[in-house]
């Protein structure tokens, strides 16, 4: 189960992908509320949108971004059948990418 | 005898420990330094010196930003950034009092439009900042936002 859910709408002149990421964004401040030790730092520091293999939009960040990242992009010329690839490398090294293809 | 080897283990230990990190950070140098840097806990004006350094930003009222002028809960406060200026390569978002002021920066080649949302945290009430480059030239929007409940879980 990927941590990454894409949504797409075809519009006349744009295209705009909705994305949604599972993850913690802590930022390595926030203690447990129960054992009152620091949560590690654990977020997302690149996040990478390609459009059929070509990078479109790159997002750097860091703890300062909510919970389970949400964003919407707007592309100018996809067309049906164009693979969009999403992917994210964390500061733990664990990484997650999919392919979405557009549809209607 | 036992504090001198004591003291040499500590000796050893710190070395071994320095080069590791060093390893470490030369594998993924170019990167680390950027992240470190820029995503580092500092005020916000030392984030912009080291981002821009001294260069002009002027304020541009073409750069649309839309966020809430109170915002409940400082964990999720959702952020749109459009923009009608041509030839935008990048986009920042700082939250002025936030201790990692730098939420975002975002690299869009000409296939984007500058039509942007997202979620920030906000510790505190503050100036939301955004900076668009384009090109040599930089231009900047900045909203205030009240945030009722702030501090923990967020930032």
């Amino acid at each position: 189960m990927s941590s990454i859910k894409i949504r797409s709408q075809r519009l006349p002149n744009y295209t705009e992908i909705r994305l949604l990421i599972s993850h913690p964004m802590e930022n390595g401040r926030n203690r447990d509320p129960i054992s009152g030790e620091l949560i590690p730092a654990h977020f997302i520091e690149e996040l990478t949108i390609k459009l059929n293999d070509t990078t479109v939009i790159t997002v750097d960040m860091a703890g300062s971004m909510a919970k389970n990242p949400f964003f919407t992009f707007r592309l100018k010329s996809v067309a049906n059948g164009d693979k969009i690839t999403a992917s994210w490398i964390d500061n733990r090294q664990q990484i997650d990418s999919v392919d979405y293809i557009v549809a209607g | 005898m036992l504090p001198l080897r004591r003291r040499i283990f500590f000796k050893q230990s710190t070395k071994w420990v320095i080069t590791a990190l060093a390893t470490f950070f030369s594998i993924r140098s170019g990167y680390a330094d950027r992240i470190t840097e820029h995503f580092a806990s500092a005020q916000a004006s030392d984030i912009m010196t080291r981002l821009f350094a001294d260069r002009s930003i002027s304020y541009n009222d073409r750069i649309n930003l839309s966020l809430p002028k109170i915002a409940e809960n400082g964990a999720v406060v959702p952020i749109t950034i459009s923009s009608e200026l041509d030839a935008i390569d990048r986009v920042y978002i700082l939250i002025e009092r936030n201790p990692t002021p730098l939420a975002a920066v975002f690299e869009l080649s000409s296939e984007a439009m500058v039509y942007l949302t997202a979620r920030i945290k906000m510790a505190e009430s503050c100036n939301v900042v955004v900076i668009v480059r384009q090109g040599e030239r930089l231009f900047k929007a900045q909203q205030w936002v009240n945030v009722v409940m702030g501090g923990c879980g967020t930032g």
